[in-house]
């Protein structure tokens, strides 16, 4: 109950923030011109047979939507790591803590910011959909069931840990000046887009398939193992539920660590001290 | 001291403890808060009163003793509906405007919207605030905010408010306002307890008081109590006659005489009415006050004797 508000509070107020409405405003217009980019270049990479009217390959797509979540998850947890700090610093928490949980509180900000970005991430997708299917003729939009169900899921979840993931960087931060060292963690979940070339040639290499069930690798690699090639059932829900279960443990981790980190003023947490109150026992 | 039915305690600190590393915060301090009993929790700065407010409100945990409620006759944990905490280092959010922000602070505190949204307009007419209601935080002054703060923390009616230094940052006139609010809870049975490092300040708004020192509670009791037993009275006068009527007076100590004037002190068990019945002769009284000694003395008078124990 009290969580709804939370979140019902979260998103207003990400929702009335200018910065967060020229995003959504300002962005499309970039993602078309991305789109574009990549179009051209998808046409152009089939090398000297030179065919404009050649298919598009079949990952463009989910590549163009894993993209889009990377760009607003992190806007979005950027936003999230500015909240955080800010309410830290302007002492609003320890008001807030005196009627909710610090679960809740996270859970709610984590969610209620996730939710008005999810809504974001869905008008650019929506942009990008119309800029692709202009540019690229041919393009296919039939997705297969497992597809139907995957990518949102993938999406949304993927979404969840990365804000929960910059959560719980905010809470060891004094200031967002002091970022740094912990900004290369939030690029974790990131790394699956450098190998996107290996994944989209060998989608059910060995290695691939191991590194998918690293719930931040889950997102990247699974939305393009499943547009290239046939998954086997229980790897796409084995993936799933594994990232649902930790973007759990990781809003719980972020609620530890804000708790511990809240009454340190003036002082910026190690990832060791974020890591010794998130995850170990505290008393 | 007799406690009549109504006074019950809502929160017992038994014995709490709490260390920071090396650093011992808190040591072995008990207290407890009662309905329509305002409690000051007193102390120098760095004397251990906001830890303790913490361990109260849950935010730290004791390392040794006990916090306990007796909220809605039930014996237990914290319940957060019906308690209310103005923290020492408070804010609000900057970019959400004042009404909205109290509505939402009352809602956390289980208040259905309607209810929350009324009381959030009374109370901003009371304090005053009422024509800023749709502005934003960031626009008000730091005590119209903090104003704000304490309404939110009192909004919902608890059974106990927990108020951490709540006269810092304002002016005399919203401290005296604050103030009747606070006199208003202990009339309506709320249980408060209050700290400030500011003792003379609060001292005639206690009924009870705990001085805490480096961590310890040095005095704990009903202030009147506290102030009887510590009560060695200080006179001023102004004289006129013969100034040596005084020196020679064996009842009273550490006499300084400046000019016409004269301070003193009577010794403990000199009650001021055996004092002024019986004057010394050859002095003309020209003005006298005689009171008690003012928290911060008594606190004082402690802590050096404490202090001198420990030699």
């Amino acid at each position: 109950m009290k969580l709804a508000k939370v979140v019902a509070w979260e998103f207003r107020r990400t929702a009335h923030n200018k910065q967060f409405i020229l995003m959504t405003v300002l962005l499309p217009a970039i993602i078309g011109l991305a789109g574009g980019g990549v179009a051209l270049f998808g046409g152009g990479s089939d090398g000297a047979a030179r065919t404009p009217a050649g298919p598009p390959p079949p990952f463009l797509v989910p590549m163009i939507f894993a993209m889009i979540l990377f760009i607003g998850a992190f806007l979005n947890g950027t936003m999230t790591l500015y909240g955080v700090v800010k309410e830290k610093a302007s002492r609003v928490v320890e008001i807030v803590l005196s009627s909710i949980s610090s679960r809740e509180m996270m859970a709610g900000k984590i969610l209620g910011q996730g939710l008005a970005g999810l809504i974001q991430v869905v008008l650019w997708g929506g942009v990008a959909a119309v800029v692709l299917s202009a540019l690229v003729p041919g393009l296919s939009w039939r997705l297969t069931p497992v597809q139907w169900v995957s990518y949102p899921l993938y999406f949304a979840l993927g979404y969840l840990l990365i804000s929960a993931l910059f959560a719980t960087l905010a809470a060891g931060m004094k200031d967002v000046q002091s970022s740094g060292a912990q900004f290369l963690v939030g690029m974790i979940p990131y790394l699956p887009m450098m190998f996107s070339a290996g994944i989209v040639q060998q989608p059910n290499a060995t290695w691939i398939r191991i590194a998918s069930f690293f719930p931040p690798f889950t997102p990247g690699m699974m939305m393009i193992r499943v547009s290239m090639a046939p998954i086997p059932w229980w790897e796409v829900a084995g993936t799933i539920l594994v990232l649902g279960l930790f973007d759990l443990v990781f809003i719980r981790v972020a609620a530890r660590a804000f708790e511990t980190a809240m009454l340190m003023y003036g002082k910026n947490a190690t990832l060791r001290e974020l890591w010794r109150w998130g995850v170990r026992r505290r008393r | 001291m007799s406690v009549p039915a109504s006074q019950q305690a809502v929160l017992e600190v038994e014995r709490v403890t709490k260390r920071f590393g090396d650093v011992l915060a808190v040591r072995d301090v008990s207290f407890s808060a009662r309905r329509g009993v305002i409690l000051g929790l007193l102390g120098p700065n760095g004397a251990g009163k906001t830890t303790t407010l913490r361990m109260i409100m849950g935010i730290l945990d004791p390392d040794e003793g006990e916090v306990r409620f007796s909220l809605n006759g039930v014996t237990g944990k914290l319940d957060k509906e019906r308690i209310g905490y103005l923290p020492e280092e408070r804010g609000l959010y900057a970019d959400a405007r004042v009404l909205e922000t109290l509505v939402y602070l009352a809602e956390l505190k289980g208040l259905a919207r309607g209810e929350a949204v009324r009381r959030a307009r009374d109370w901003l007419a009371r304090l005053d605030l009422a024509a800023w209601a749709d502005r934003k935080i960031e626009s008000l002054s730091k005590g119209m905010e903090q104003k704000v703060q304490f309404a939110a923390a009192i909004l919902h009616e608890p059974d106990l408010v927990v108020l951490d230094e709540p006269f810092s940052g304002l002016d005399p006139v919203h401290q005296d306002f604050v103030k009747d609010v606070i006199r208003g809870l202990r009339k309506a049975g709320t249980a408060v307890v209050l700290s400030s490092h500011m003792m003379n300040q609060v001292e005639e708004l206690t009924d009870e008081i705990v001085l805490v020192d480096h961590g310890v509670a040095v005095l704990s009791g009903a202030l009147d109590a506290i102030k009887e037993a510590h009560g060695t009275h200080s006179v001023r006068l102004r004289f006129g006659g013969d100034r040596t009527a005084l020196e020679r007076d064996a009842r009273i100590e550490n006499l300084t005489i400046d000019g016409d004037r004269a301070a003193f002190r009577l010794p403990k068990g000199t009650a001021p009415d055996t004092y002024v019945r019986c004057l010394p002769a050859g002095i003309l009284v020209r003005e006298i006050s005689i009171a008690r000694p003012p928290l911060h003395e008594i606190f004082v008078q402690t802590v050096g004797r404490r202090g001198d124990e420990a030699r």
